[in-house]
């Protein structure tokens, strides 16, 4: 167990060390393009910890990063108490007021489940952009709001974009250390035994109400982060840009990652950038198969790519990226663990 | 899960060595033999038709370098598509910048989607040029956004035009306004407001609707319970469609003038005609749909154009009015880089962009004259009124000169 440990600590220092080098090697856009698949991997952190480890479906954590997103905006253009505040200082507040807006919905949660939370879910999910329509002098309306675009912060010599990609990397870096150590230990357990059969886990001692809501309370706070990070990178919000597809994607990249896989989510956190922004590359990759013929500038060609992409990858790795590198590696870790 | 870890490793490397480094130039987007133009226009989604301005800017780029271009570049004009949606559109203008490192930032589409963008081009001292949008900020707020110029008719000047005829022609008029529920349609909503002056109490309903919304049959119902006799329908792509054949549906007869940019040809043809018989619009560019402009030079050249350089045109493109719009502000593009010279700089092209006087623009109605000057960024300020009778627009009257501000 304990050389366990040590390849993975080894594969997260391997990882650091990858994040930390990768800007050099790409363009400068693509590491904006990067810390936005950071931004997703942070999303489905939060969402593997509720879904893949407590068993909750939901299908509204678009609303959550819209929360984080807005918190965001909201301060650094409004300010609060009219001293606008600075744009990283925010991140953590949007943290904190998606994750008390998660806890909230986790409530209801308890004595909902299945398809019936998944609704419960969705309907945040539907109704939130409504809610800066309603409220448009102090949200912004359809028009949204406009952040300043982020600077690197005392006198730092890098790009926005190298800045933003540092940023976003490293805070996903330390969720992603939080939700190992969580997992991992007494309430990850708790959350599995929970995912497994609540019955037994609610007759082994462990307290329903307290795990599932802060389930969804530690999704929704990473799911705030990475809004809040969106709208940074951005500069922008409105209800466009937290659509409720957004919340749909999420669950599509936790299924692609692997439910239970934290790694292997940046693969599902990945996928679902590409495909929304370079669906057209895909197109034209595929022309290369014989008898296929796509025009990548066709209206439309980008959802039929991501549709049909995903169904390749559900047919091919049905336990996502995070199972298939598990049933590849399993006999050189079993090996390797047998001779400890 | 280490050894996961591990391959993903191997992963990050083979997407670090696949990507290309940028690398900086002295004026971005300029070289010995290229301009590079950007924009950010629906090409997917209910407004993918307005999308056509740049389809129709494209085609016209295309006929230049084909001529030679300009001082021996040819212009190279990447527009992507961002279904109308502001956040998409921010994507891609920074996009635009950072990686396709345009020159400019030329004719992007869409009220909110310019103005989500503005504040980023300006800090990063791009031009955003001839923008696709009649909001009256991007022609008056050059203090604070100096990089930024406008190109259609001003929407509030619209509206005061719509009202001023209102208080002329109409005199027992009662009206009743559909409007988008944004900076768009409440500018529209302002200037009508400006127009009727005294008679302003005529306006005797007025309901927004959410962009976003699915329909408007019930904003048009609400506004026919008021018993007004005219109907402003200040909307956008489907929306001016629905309220079309609400009207028609519901048995209304008001007096109807709609919008410019919700006035296509192609969008009036297909609702029901006894609604849109009698509707008032104004208009600047040459409709190709119109026959009043069946044989003449500027239309013929668009077509010649359009089917020689255009990409995937069918024949209904050749009647279309947004196509026709995108080759008007090319015409102008195109000769604002000429004025800024051999020696292309982004500060230079600014200064060329606001010292406009373009006469004979082939595109827009005869007579106007697309005059700029550096506190003055409204390119185009004459319209003709115009009727929709017999399945065309027949304009009346003589041009109109707005006075912006």
């Amino acid at each position: 167990m304990r050389l366990r440990l040590s390849v993975e600590l080894l594969g997260f220092v391997a990882l650091t060390a990858i994040v930390a080098e990768l800007p050099r090697f790409v363009g400068d856009y693509r590491a904006r393009e990067l810390a936005i698949v950071g931004m997703y991997f942070i999303a489905l952190l939060g969402l593997s910890i509720l879904t893949g480890y407590s068993g909750q479906i939901s299908l509204g954590h678009g609303a959550f990063m819209a929360i984080g997103g807005y918190t965001t905006a909201i301060l650094t253009v409004n300010g609060f108490y009219g001293h606008p505040v600075r744009d990283l200082w925010t991140i953590p507040i949007a943290g904190v007021v998606a994750g008390i807006a998660g806890l909230l919905v986790g409530v209801p949660a308890l004595r909902l489940s299945g398809l019936y939370l998944a609704l419960i879910t969705f309907g945040i999910a539907v109704s939130f952009p409504q809610l800066p329509k309603k409220f448009d002098h102090f949200l912004g309306g359809t028009t949204g709001k406009i952040l300043n675009l982020a600077k690197p912060p005392y006198g730092l010599d890098t790009t926005t974009n190298d800045w933003i990609y540092y940023l976003t990397w490293g805070i996903a870096l330390v969720l992603l250390l939080c939700a190992w150590l969580l997992v991992r230990g007494k309430t990850g357990r708790a959350l599995k035994a929970i995912r497994d059969s609540e019955v037994a886990a609610a007759s082994s001692g462990i307290s329903l109400a307290r795990y599932k809501t802060l389930a969804f309370g530690i999704s929704a706070f990473y799911a705030g982060i990475a809004g809040s990070l969106y709208a940074i990178a951005n500069a922008y919000v409105n209800p466009d840009v937290f659509p409720i597809i957004l919340s749909v994607y999420l669950v599509v990249g936790l299924a692609v990652g692997g439910l239970d896989s934290l790694p292997g989510l940046i693969a599902g956190a990945a996928l679902i950038y590409f495909l929304q922004n370079h669906a057209d590359t895909v197109a034209k990759w595929l022309n290369h198969l014989p008898a296929l013929s796509l025009d990548p500038k066709q209206p439309g060609i980008s959802s039929v790519v991501f549709g049909a992409v995903l169904i390749v990858v559900m047919l091919l790795v049905p336990t996502g990226v995070g199972g298939l590198l598990r049933r590849v590696l399993h006999p050189l870790t079993t090996r390797l663990y047998t001779r400890s | 899960m280490g050894t996961r870890i591990l391959l993903l490793c191997a992963l990050g490397a083979t997407v670090a060595a696949t990507s290309a480094g940028a690398r900086p130039v002295a004026t971005p987007g300029v070289s010995a033999t290229e301009i590079h133009l950007g924009s950010s226009v629906p090409l997917s989604g209910e407004a993918a038709i307005a999308g056509n301005v740049a389809r129709g800017a494209d085609a016209y780029f295309k006929y230049v370098n084909d001529k030679g271009g300009v001082f021996g570049r040819k212009i190279t004009f990447t527009y992507l598509d961002d279904g109308y949606d502001p956040g998409r559109a921010v994507n891609n203008t920074i996009r635009l910048i950072q990686q396709e490192q345009v020159f400019a930032v030329f004719s992007s589409l869409g009220t909110n989607n310019n103005l989500a963008v503005r504040k980023l081009l300006n800090d990063a001292k791009v031009p955003q040029l001839f923008v696709s949008s009649g909001a009256t900020t991007f022609g008056r707020d050059f203090r604070k956004y100096p990089w930024t110029i406008g190109y259609i008719p001003p929407y509030a000047e619209e509206g005061a035009i719509y009202g001023r005829y209102v208080v002329k022609n109409l005199k027992r008029a009662k009206i009743a306004v559909l409007y988008q529920d944004d900076d768009y349609g409440r500018d529209l909503l302002a200037g009508l407001r400006r127009g009727l002056g005294a008679k302003v109490k005529s306006i005797v309903a007025k309901v927004g609707y959410d962009p976003t919304s699915a329909d408007v049959q019930p904003q048009v119902t609400q506004l026919k319970a008021s018993k007004a006799n005219v109907l402003m329908i200040f909307a956008f792509g489907k929306f001016s469609l629905q309220a079309f054949n609400a009207v028609s549906r519901l048995g209304w007869k008001p007096q109807i003038f709609v919008n410019d940019v919700s006035s296509a040809s192609a969008l009036m043809a297909i609702v029901p005609q006894k609604a849109a018989n009698g509707s008032i619009s104004i208009v600047f560019g040459k409709d190709p749909a119109s026959p009043q402009w069946a044989t003449d030079k500027g239309v013929k050249l668009f077509q010649s154009i359009l089917k020689k350089y255009g990409d995937g045109i069918n024949s209904r493109d050749l009647k279309d009015g947004y196509f026709t719009t995108g080759m008007a502000s090319a015409y102008t593009m195109v000769d604002t880089l000429r004025k800024a010279g051999k020696n292309l700089s982004r500060q230079g092209v600014m200064n060329a962009a606001t010292h406009l006087t373009e006469r004979g623009n082939p595109f827009v109605l005869p007579g106007i004259v697309i005059h700029t000057t550096p506190s003055s960024r409204f390119p185009l300020t004459q319209v003709r009124l115009q009727r929709w009778s017999g399945n065309a627009w027949r304009p009346f009257g003589k041009l109109i000169s707005l006075k912006p501000l």
